[in-house]
């Protein structure tokens, strides 16, 4: 079995993550905040958890992570806690056609957002320019309608795109707007797997996922909130802390946002698929990737009838798209699956905008995408096999 | 050839209008089996040169692919056919000869 859909959900995982997720299982449960727990070293899980976090994406308000069930969770609580409701606000939300629909679905079902939505364009590499979003800044600003947001994915999950971040803070942080916008940003697909700074950039909101390149299970993620930003909460009921306080205003500003029981084995996975990442580092991880994205983008670029969505000296994350000439992306995928135990995926992605702008069209394109635990041998099963259905493609 | 089960796909392709099934067979498919298949009509693409050949055939309404070898074959339909499983199911198990002959939509 092959297994290149990384990018959906990582497998496998390290053994420490099967191990840990295990434990949990079998051992009195952790119960944030909630009293009569036995701590180890005298912090629970959720605390290193979160610390680990932080170290991986440059965090240093550690307190102001929140854990979620995924990236989408995420999304919303942070859209729905940040973004204004009031049908009289008039100030625009500037996003990108990058986006996955975690991002675009709550911003297009909302109507108040919706009208205020601007989209950045990409190239057909997927690549936004910062540019533009200076342009648009400025002219918001000039005209007077201001900019409430900017909500930017960091490494596209279609094409491996890895956006010029600090490029995009230097136009919200210096182009001297008279009303900064919040800036947020989706790193479901670059967390654990490429090297940023979360305060270096000066990012106000950071959206991830637990189940990709941070090795956690399914059903877990998170977001921070950079302190002094008010974030309205989405879902009130038991935390665990201050029982007898019934009612909140927005002078609570120590709310706790981690409503219900937290989902424990699954963060004790996540808290040691952050621990694996820690000991390997990030860099060691995205250098390792990059490597081997090299080997796959030069060999999927020696088959004459596969075009490759991206190229190697642009697109930087470990994703791929790419399809065979006169076949659909989804036959390619039912006969790796079906034929070889080959996983990838195949379609829109969930990411439905990007496909006009790269020139993939309504059907989409075969993706594959490698983590960590991926191996060399296994890419060159795939390649073999890939060239294998690329010359019966030609006979077609 | 007898089809034992046929299971509605875990594939979620129901929001563009079209439904997918995987029908299960009591023995794995030959190319003689594949090429029979013809005979539900539209266009027919069977790549040999596979080591584990794939086959599809398709028409405006239904879209029918599978490997030879495998016991089962999947067949996505729009919604406003969804009369061609019967059609298919019955050609297979050899109720009808000839699938185009019996072709209601």
């Amino acid at each position: 079995m092959i297994y290149l859909n990384n990018a959906a959900t990582t497998y496998p995982k390290p053994q420490n993550v099967l191990d840990a997720c295990s434990a949990a299982l079998r051992s009195v449960p952790e119960s944030q905040f909630r009293s009569g727990q036995e701590l180890t070293d005298g912090e629970d899980v959720f605390t290193v958890c979160k610390r680990n976090l932080g170290k991986i994406m440059g965090l240093s308000q550690t307190e102001r992570i929140y854990l979620s069930s995924g990236a989408t969770d995420s999304a919303n609580r942070v859209l729905y806690g940040l973004l204004s409701d009031s049908n009289d606000c008039e100030k625009k939300i500037i996003t990108t056609v990058t986006e996955h629909n975690s991002i675009l679905r709550p911003l297009y079902n909302h109507q108040c957002w919706k009208k205020r939505l601007q989209l950045l364009p990409c190239d057909r590499f997927g690549y936004i320019d910062p540019g533009n979003l200076e342009k648009m800044l400025t002219i918001n600003d000039r005209d007077g309608v201001g900019t409430e947001a900017v909500i930017i994915n960091h490494c596209s999950n279609v094409t491996g795109m890895v956006q010029d971040l600090a490029a995009f803070a230097e136009a919200i942080n210096d182009s001297g707007l008279r009303d900064r916008p919040v800036f947020i940003v989706d790193a479901s697909q670059s967390a654990g797997c490429i090297p940023f700074s979360a305060d270096d950039l000066k990012i106000d909101a950071l959206i991830f996922t637990g189940h990709k390149s941070l090795f956690g299970v399914q059903g877990t993620g998170g977001y921070f909130v950079r302190n002094g930003l008010e974030l309205r909460p989405m879902l009130y009921g038991g935390t665990g802390r201050n029982s007898a306080q019934i009612e909140y205003s927005a002078a609570d500003d120590d709310y706790e946002y981690e409503v219900g029981t937290q989902n424990g084995p699954g963060i004790a996975a996540l808290c040691a698929g952050t621990e694996y990442i820690l000991s390997r580092g990030v860099n060691a991880i995205a250098e390792k990737e990059r490597e081997q994205m090299r080997i796959l983008y030069d060999a999927l670029g020696s088959i004459s009838n596969v075009k490759r969505y991206g190229c190697f000296e642009k697109n930087a994350g470990p994703v791929l798209s790419f399809v065979i000439d006169e076949m659909a992306p989804s036959d390619v995928a039912y006969i790796l699956k079906t034929g070889y135990d080959v996983t990838v995926r195949t379609g829109l992605h969930c990411a439905p905008l990007i496909h006009d702008a790269i020139g993939s069209g309504e059907r989409g394109t075969v993706r594959i995408s490698i983590s960590d635990m991926t191996q060399n041998a296994e890419l060159e099963d795939f390649i073999n096999i890939i060239s294998e259905i690329a010359e019966a493609g030609r006979q077609i | 050839m007898r089809i034992t089960d046929r299971v509605e796909s875990r594939e979620r392709c129901a929001e563009s209008g079209w439904y997918a099934y995987d029908f299960i067979l009591d023995e794995p498919m030959d190319a003689d089996f594949i090429r029979s298949l013809r005979a539900v009509g539209g266009s027919f693409v069977f790549m040999t040169m596979l080591k584990k050949p794939f086959f599809k055939i398709e028409s405006d309404y239904y879209i029918i692919k599978g490997v030879e070898g495998n016991n089962y074959f999947r067949m996505a339909v729009h919604e406003e056919h969804l009369s061609e499983l019967e059609r298919v199911e019955r050609l297979v198990q050899g109720e009808i000869a000839d699938g185009a002959a019996d072709r209601r939509s």
